[in-house]
């Protein structure tokens, strides 16, 4: 249970700094150059990912994060 | 009298004005254009991957080709398809403890541990024998069925929808068939930008639905090994949240956090895995089905940063996870993406260190001498305190394909990994002479080639 509220207080805490203190970070429009970049995309490896996700889905006890840790899987 | 040729000063006024239009374009070309609103993406795009997986002693080795699909509207709308194949072969541990003495086990859709061949008689009256469904370890080996083989179809899809300029939605599912598991889910994120598309808050939702329906049956939990007491079908599901949020910190770092949890519940066991019982001397005196819970509650936080400089990119992430089953698991990831003069190339080296801690219930065997009743236990080597590393290097190159960013791209990638179980309790009695934790090494070999369409 305790891991449950720090993570939901991390969470609320993330919430409100990002609405509140994130108005201060960031870039205008017109720097968005290198944010542009191919590499830059959070799934730039998504095909690396998804082959990685079902090896250690299937080897290891934890899944997901980044995203639904869902499997489609028989393997676990 | 002035002689002007007609014309002569529109022309120059038209020069001027767009002198000073391109003028203006070209002191202003980094100001005046925000990248993040130009549609670079092509209208369609093929993404195929083939990979080659192999564990070392024999172990399972898989191939898995995949291919997406993905077409974009030009108006924020996107549809992704995908297909997945899996094929595996090889030896798949059994949860069983190595023996200073040959054990003798039957293949799933056994029901008898009787070694005899087994014969038939046909309706001409022939007789016909047959291996019985069994198959032998010899002493001092990792208890592993020979016989494994699984075949698995994946396919999932996913429509991206704007619902206004700030908000967007994804609507997603999959199906998986295997011949003893079928899986289907249903999902949806919603994300909504702020601070000039700086930030990006997003609420996803998953749930997932399984029927497992094992080869010979599924086994009833905790049960004598010997007496194959096995049911019919069963289900499980899984319902998962992830609250996302995402920051531009500054022109080079982006960073992304992501909270999620998810709760399983249903039969969440591995219907081929069993768990040794033996005594105070180390001798095998029979084994159970392994038992886990019926339910599962799991938290994590994923925390992925990446920064741009001029010819690399540096990726790394972290995730913390935790369940009510006692396990809990670090993961570090780092990615190093160095791009030649041209950006025509890159070398991708990266770096996986994880570590986890055992399931309450996780007991590498049990002993005799202990209670009848177990509420749970389960051998299952992934459910053990372990650690494991994984090195990768992946060489790309790009193709001019006439995009803006010649998205074209033919990639190979090798990669090497290493399971190594902690906290290696000695077994009892003659069992403390046998490698009881063999881990686990395997390779996986992969090539990629992305293009548009």
């Amino acid at each position: 249970m305790k891991i449950t509220r720090g993570v939901a207080i991390a969470a609320l805490l993330g919430i409100a700094a990002c609405l509140t203190g994130c108005g201060t970070l960031g870039v205008k429009p017109w720097q968005r150059d290198l944010m542009a970049r191919e590499d830059m995309r959070l799934d730039a490896n998504g095909m690396d990912q998804a082959l990685d996700e079902h090896l250690y889905f299937s080897k290891e006890a934890s899944s997901g994060g980044r995203s639904f840790a869902g499997g489609g899987c028989g393997c676990n | 009298m002035q002689l002007k040729r007609p014309g002569a000063g529109l022309r120059a006024q038209l020069l001027a004005a767009s002198c000073t239009l391109l003028g203006a374009t070209a002191a202003h070309a980094d100001d005046a254009i925000d990248p993040a609103l130009v549609p670079t993406e092509p209208a369609r795009s093929l993404d195929g991957a083939l990979a080659y997986y192999h564990e070392s002693d024999g172990r399972v080795t898989a191939i898995e080709p995949v291919i997406s699909y993905r077409k974009s509207y030009g108006d924020d709308r996107a549809l992704g398809l995908k297909l997945t194949f899996d094929s595996l072969s090889g030896g798949s541990p059994n949860g069983a403890i190595a023996s200073t003495k040959a054990q003798t086990f039957a293949t799933p859709s056994g029901k008898s541990l009787n070694a005899a061949p087994q014969t038939y008689t046909t309706a001409s009256g022939q007789v016909i024998s047959v291996a019985a469904p069994v198959y032998v370890v010899a002493p001092g080996q990792l208890p592993i069925d020979p016989n494994y083989h699984d075949q698995r179809l994946a396919a999932s899809g996913s429509y991206e929808l704007p619902l206004t300029r700030l908000v967007r939605t994804t609507l997603g599912g999959a199906l998986s068939w295997e011949h003893d598991f079928v899986s289907t889910s249903l999902n949806g994120t919603i994300a909504r930008d702020f601070n000039d598309k700086n930030t990006t808050l997003s609420a996803g939702v998953n749930g997932e639905f399984d029927v497992v329906k094992p080869i010979g049956g599924a086994p009833v939990p905790g049960s004598d090994y010997t007496l194959f007491e096995k049911t019919g079908n069963h289900s499980k599901h899984d319902a998962n949240v992830v609250l996302g949020l995402t920051q531009v910190m500054t022109r080079r770092w982006l960073t992304s956090l992501s909270v999620s949890y998810d709760h399983l519940a249903g039969y969440l066991n591995d219907p081929y895995k069993i768990v040794s019982i033996v005594d105070a001397g180390g001798n095998v005196t029979g084994y159970l089905f392994e038992k886990r819970p019926e339910t599962r509650d799991r938290r994590s936080a994923f925390l992925e940063s990446r920064v741009a400089l001029d010819h690399a990119m540096i990726a790394a992430d972290g995730r913390y996870m935790t369940d009510d089953w006692g396990v809990r698991s670090q993961t570090l990831n780092l990615r190093l993406r160095l791009w030649d003069h041209d950006r025509d190339r890159y070398l991708e080296p990266s770096l996986r260190w994880y570590k986890q801690t055992a399931a309450n219930f996780y007991a590498p065997w049990l002993l005799s001498s202990g209670p009848s009743y177990v509420e749970a236990a389960s051998a299952d080597s992934r459910l053990a305190p372990l650690h494991a590393f994984t090195v990768a290097l992946k060489y790309a190159v790009k193709m001019d394909d006439g995009s803006v960013d010649d998205a074209s791209e033919i990639a190979v990638r090798a990669q090497f990994y290493r399971q190594t179980q902690d906290h290696r309790t000695p077994g009892p009695g003659v069992l403390q002479t046998l490698d009881l934790y063999p881990g686990l090494k395997a390779v996986m070999l992969s090539v990629e080639y992305r293009t548009n369409l």
